[in-house]
This record gives C-alpha cells, structure tokens and sequence, in this order.
C-alpha cells in the first residue's frame, strides 16, 4: 500500500514544497510515482523548517525505502535521531533489514558507522555480518565496514578476528576479499611496522597451504608475494615451491600459470634470460593466453634490460 | 554458448544505440531510476556525452532544447557557488542560511554538471567559477582525501576513497588547468597530502582500494590514476622532486592486466564457488589448464566432463573488478581506461573484449547490461561505449578517457578563453599577472569570475 501525506492529519501542518525542474527542458528526468513525488514535497518542507520529530524519522524512513542513494536525508535522519534522544539500538534493528534489502548502497554503511560509533559497541555486528556475506561473500560495503569494525574497537589482535577469517577462506579458498581481510588483519594493524619472522613463517606457510588445495586461484599467490615483499626477503625464496606447479622441463605437467609467472620474476632477477623468456612463452601461448598481450610485454622488458646490460 | 566461431562479425548497432540514448535525453525515465534521483546530473552527462560520441548530438538536439538544458544545468547551480545534483533538494524561495546546509554543494554534481556545459558548448562564463574553487579546499580533509558535500559544521561528508578525490581534481582541472598553488585570493587544494593518500591505498597485490588496507578494486584504481593524470602526478620518471602516485608501476600493471578474466556469466562464476579443482571449468582465468587427474576433487571431475577441451572462449574475454570476480561490462572500463591513461593499453587484448562487449553484453534496443542478458541501463551503457572508443571503434568519436568527454567538447573547454589567460596561452597574461601581490600564478585571477 503506498503512503500518501496530504490526507493524514499528522501532517495537514505541513504545506509540501514542489520540485522545480526550472525549465521547459529539464535533464534526466524521471518519472516518479505519485507516492515518491509527494513524500520528497514533505521532505522538502520539513528540512526547509529544520524540524526534528519522530514523524521525520517515519518519512525519512519511507523516502529511503524508495531512495536509499539519497544522501542528505540520511544526513537528516542522524540528526534527527540525535536531536529526539531516539533509541539507537532501535535504528540498528530497523537498519538490518533495510541493508539487506539494498546490498549495493554507501550511504547505509556510513550510517551504520555513525550510529554503531555512537554505541560505542561492536556487540551483534559480527552477526549481522555474517547474515549480509550469506547473500554476498565478497560485498564490498559489508568487508570495508568490517574492517572500520576492527580499527574501531581495537580487534586486530583478537583471535577470534582471524580465526573467524580463517573460516571464510576455508569455504571459499577464492574469496579475494577474505584473503585481503587477512591481510588487513596480519599488515594492516602493525601501522607500518614490520611483523615479526615468526608471523612472516605462519603466513607463508598458511598461503602455501591453499595454494596447494587449488594452484590456479590467484589469491594465495597475491597474498604469498605480498608478504615475501613486505618481509623484504628476495623472491627466489619463492623458487622451490613454484617448481612445484610449474617445472618448465616439463611443459605438460603445469599446474600453475601463477607458479610460471613467479618463475619468470625470479628468472628475470636472477639473470636466466632464457628461462624467463621461456616461462613467459609458455604463459602467452599455451597457459594463460588470454593476457597474451601482458606476457609479451613483459618479455619485451627483458629484452630491453638486455641491451641496457 | 556453443563453442565455434559466431557466424556474423560483431558490430555495434549504431542505430540502436542512438534510438536508445534520445529515448533517455526525450522522454521521461522509467521510475526503476528514482533511486537515481540524487544522481540525475550524472545520469544527464551519460546520456549527452554517449549521444556525443555517437556522432549524433548535433542532429539529436534543436537550439532551443540545447539552450534549455543549458539553462537546467545552471538551474541547478546555488547561490554560493557549486551545483546540486538535481532540484530534488532545492527549497526555492524558503532556502536560507539555517537550512541551506541540506542542499549543499557536491562534488559529483559539479564535476558532472561543468562536462555537460562543456559538451553543450556553453562557454561557463555563468559558472562560479572562484567560488567552486575556493570550495574544493573546503571538501578535502586533513588526511588529504576528498568528501562530496560539506555539512553541519564545515564537516566533510561522504566516503574518503577516490571516487571523489577523481571528481574534485577533474573540477580543479577544468577550472585552472594544472597551475599548482594559490591563484590570486584563491587557495589551492593541499595536492601532495591528496598524492600520499592515494598511495596509501596501494595494495598488497597491486590494485587501488578504498582506504588504506582495504581490498584493491578496479573503480579506486581507475579513480586514482585519472586523479593522478589531472594532478601532472602520475608515475613517470621526471626529476622535478614532485611525489607522484602508484609506487609500483609494474605491480598495479599486472593487477590490472589481471582483470581480464574468462568467468562471463553467473554459471561460470558458481562453478568456482566451493570447488577446489582446478578443471576447465573451475580455472576461468587460464583455461587452458587441462590436466586432469591433478588436484581432483568428484565436484571437479564432474563438473569437468564433457566440457571442451580447445580454449574457443578466446572469441569473448571479459574484464571483472577484482579477482575472481565474474566479468562485467563497467569495469571493462574501470581496469582499462587508467591503463590508457598510464599510456599501456597496449598491454591488454581490445579485440575479444570488444567482441565479449558486442556479442555478450549489447542489448537488441540498444545500450549495454551488466552482465549477459541483463536489460540496458544508462550507466553500463554508457561506459560500455566509452571502452569501445577508448580502443578505436570504427565510427565512434574518440573520447578523453579520464573525462569520459569526446575530445572534440575536451579541445572546445581548451579554447575558451578565460581558461587560456589562466593558463597563460596567449601571451597576454604580463597585464595581469602582476597584481594581488605579485604571486607568479594570479594571471587567471582576474579572469575568474563570480562567487
């Protein structure tokens, strides 16, 4: 049932304001429903008054079901719930729902923070969470909000944080998003100091791991090259366990198009032109032809590296 | 999709493709776009600038209809400066000091509305153009990122990633071309706090994302490199001391190259899900791996029986966001238009993406959807266009691929001449250069107008 203004006594106070288009030729017009169109008259009016009431939260609550992307009136119903004392525990019971309903929008998270940040508690956020990444694993909004969750509250050290992003990786040893959640959490909460040799052993380790459970998931590989770089150790640490997957003598036993790129790097460090060459002929040609382009490239870099020596 | 080659050679259907952009300039949006409706002013350049590079908005608009959108454009403009994105916030004659904060200035919406003015061939002589300028210091905040609007109490609102970081430098280019440092009375945007943020949203695999440590997306990394081109700050090899963003070129290259991907539809990209083998079916970003035996697990060998065993797929690859994420028309244009701005285009394939696009994502009215099968909507329409001409679609004008502007309204905006005194181009600028004490830069100062 749609919702109109003009016959509910709450509001016969209220005097719409219209949009003006301005002119015979507006741009991008749409064609709202009457109900749309008579709510954003209220809203219009109300804002235009500053008026900070509960019924404001009730139409505010009803444009946003029609508009979510619409970004002052989110703005206006923070202030309207801090000016009335409203019960934000309340808001966040009225928010999940809502967030489900509308999985690609920024301007829910941003109010979520607010309003969360007001609490002063993470406490059910975990589940909601968990609820939202059901729908979508890899929901961009929902893994940055975690991710304010973290720095908020301090959570970088708490077990259950990784444990918790352990078990994402583990149904879906693909989920990029997870993969970088760990990074977040190993890298990102040192504020730029390096982490110790113990975690750097655990992390490697961890990535080989899941390299060995699917070794044409590039992931793993990103995240096992990112923290041989931040460890600052040379790359050909790396070579074993890339011939692993890819021993170029044998060109029908590759397993790895990552492994072959990894070998070009450390070939092209280590000076074997050939084999770096070599490796990425293999990419361009038979393992990863769609990037054809790339792999040439790169050899043409190796070409010009000779000349330079 | 059956495997063999298509038996037409892909084309663009221009003729859709105008039918369906003056259908969106003409008539009202169906109402599926009210969520749309604090965007309108974006909505507004896609359609313009798509019929633009179609070759068709001479023949699409009549004088007065161009004059009368010129005019909705400056309808939309506020009192002190900077435009709104649609009059949806606009409180008419009721709007005063105590309210105005709830129909501010934003970024997208001036950055937008300046391009249509642009492509309109409006000279922006009615633009505020101080008062924006003297504004955009006022939406960055102390850590160097940009938010959209400035609310209660001089609060910058808006996420802190570099969607508006891109849109805030593109208005300062347009306005003052890439003259560092105050401008008259005018001060300049802090440029090298805006620069450290962007690298701090380095990846560990070499994307850009939205806040230090979060996962690389292709939108930030295209943002950020558009962002850097405007700012003269991209990665090039210049000893000018100047810090310059994307701190490992070579890395973001190979992450950007990698968003081309074989996973095109949703089957493609279930078949990943939970399925830790490493079959034709599961490997959408290498298919040629054909190993069998290796690495089985019963849902791979399943899923890998009579599937094909040539890498047909080759005719139609697609470009996906972020890793192992399924190919979708936008970030066609969100991983290969900063590459065309880093000057690597040339390191991706136009050809099967162009094909993928035209065969796989091109809808029979017109337009472009998200995924395959998906209906048209104006913005994966429109960028879907955009990619094509960013690689050289016969027919289509060629476009700024930062701007998203046909490089015919990009030289109009290079003409104009308040633009040229600024920029000192014409050789005129010893008259003005040398008031307002005397700094170097204040040529334009006088010729900036409003606010």
């Amino acid at each position: 049932m749609p919702k109109y203004y003009h016959d509910d006594p709450a509001w016969s106070d209220i005097d719409p304001l219209p949009q003006d288009d301005g002119t015979l030729h507006p741009l991008a017009a749409i064609a709202y429903t009457e109900e749309y169109s008579e709510a954003m008259g209220y809203l219009r009016a109300v804002m235009a008054k500053n008026e900070f009431s509960e019924r404001v939260l009730g139409l505010t609550e009803h444009i946003i079901s029609m508009n979510p992307a619409h970004y002052t009136v989110w703005l206006y119903r923070a202030k309207t719930l801090s000016q009335i004392n409203a019960s934000l525990r309340d808001e966040i019971a009225w928010l999940n729902p809502t967030a489900l309903k509308h999985l690609k929008n920024y301007q829910i998270w941003h109010h979520r923070q607010t309003i969360i940040d007001a609490l002063d508690s993470p406490d059910g956020e975990a589940d909601f969470i968990a609820t939202m990444l059901e729908q979508d694993a890899k929901n961009y909004h929902v893994w940055s909000y975690r991710q304010w969750l973290v720095k908020r509250f301090g959570l970088f050290d708490d077990e259950e944080e990784l444990r918790w992003t352990e078990s994402m990786i583990e149904s879906d040893v693909r989920n990029n998003s997870a993969w970088n959640h760990r990074w977040f959490l190993v890298v990102g909460g040192r504020d730029g100091q390096a982490i110790g040799e113990d975690v750097v052993a655990r992390e490697i380790d961890y990535a080989k791991r899941a390299v060995r459970k699917a070794p044409q998931n590039q992931c793993p590989w990103n995240y096992l090259k990112g923290i041989v770089r931040h460890a600052q150790l040379p790359i050909s640490t790396l070579k074993d366990f890339a011939l692993e997957f890819a021993d170029m003598r044998r060109p029908d036993d590759i397993y790895s198009s990552h492994a072959l790129d990894l070998l070009a790097d450390i070939y092209a460090e280590q000076e074997s032109k050939e084999e770096a060459e070599r490796a990425l002929h293999l990419l361009a040609t038979r393992f990863d032809p769609i990037r054809a382009h790339y792999w040439n490239y790169r050899k043409s870099l190796l070409e010009q590296a000779g000349t330079a020596a | 999709m059956a495997p063999g080659l298509p038996a037409e050679e892909s084309k663009l259907n221009y003729a859709a493709h105008i039918r369906y952009w003056r259908r969106n300039l003409k008539t009202f949006l169906p109402h599926h776009y009210t969520g749309n409706d604090s965007n309108r002013m974006m909505l507004a350049l896609f359609i313009l600038s798509a019929l633009d590079i179609l070759g068709d908005l001479q023949g699409a608009l009549s004088a007065e209809e161009r004059q009368g959108y010129i005019d909705w454009v400056y309808h939309c403009q506020l009192p002190e400066g900077g435009f709104r994105p649609s009059p949806a916030t606009d409180f008419g004659p009721a709007r005063n000091d105590e309210n105005k904060v709830w129909d501010p200035a934003h970024v997208p919406a001036t950055f937008f509305a300046l391009l249509i003015l642009t492509i309109l061939g409006d000279d922006l002589e009615r633009v505020k153009r101080r008062a924006i300028l003297a504004w955009l210091r006022t939406v960055q905040r102390p850590d160097g990122s940009f938010g959209e609007t400035v609310g209660e109490g001089g609060r910058v609102e808006g996420g802190n990633d570099s969607r508006f970081g891109y849109m805030a430098t593109a208005i300062r280019w347009i306005l003052r071309g890439n003259i560092e440092g105050p401008l008259g009375r005018v001060p300049d945007i802090d440029v090298d706090n805006f620069i450290d943020c962007i690298r701090k949203a380095e990846t560990y695999d070499g994307g850009l994302s939205e806040s230090p440590y979060h996962e690389g997306h292709a939108g930030f990394a295209c943002c950020a490199v558009h962002a850097l081109s405007f700012l003269d700050r991209l990665p090039v090899d210049k000893p000018d001391g100047r810090l310059r963003g994307i701190t490992n070129l070579p890395l973001t290259l190979h992450w950007l190259a990698s968003r081309q991907t074989l996973t095109l539809d949703d089957e493609d990209s279930i078949d990943t899900l939970g399925d830790e083998s490493d079959s034709a079916a599961t490997c959408h970003d290498a298919h040629s791996f054909l190993k069998l035996g290796s690495y089985p697990s019963s849902a791979g060998e399943q899923s890998f029986k009579d599937q094909p065993t040539s890498h047909f797929e080759l005719q139609w690859v697609g470009v996906n966001g972020r890793p192992n994420k399924i190919g979708d028309t936008c970030y066609s244009y969100w991983a290969c238009a900063p590459l065309k701005v880093l000057g690597y285009l040339d390191i991706v394939d136009g050809k099967p993406i162009r094909r993928w696009l035209l065969d796989r994502m091109q809808h029979l009215v017109g337009g472009f959807g998200k995924l395959p099968g998906d209906h048209p909507d104006i913005y994966h329409s429109f960028l879907g266009l955009v990619v094509l001409s960013i690689f050289g679609e016969t027919g289509l004008q060629d476009v700024d691929a930062a701007l998203c502007i046909t490089n015919r309204a990009k030289r109009q905006l290079e003409s104009l001449p308040w633009r040229r005194k600024i920029l000192g181009l014409d050789g005129v600028q010893n008259s003005d250069w040398a008031q307002d004490g005397g700094i170097a830069s204040v040529a334009g100062y006088a010729s900036i107008s409003g606010g």
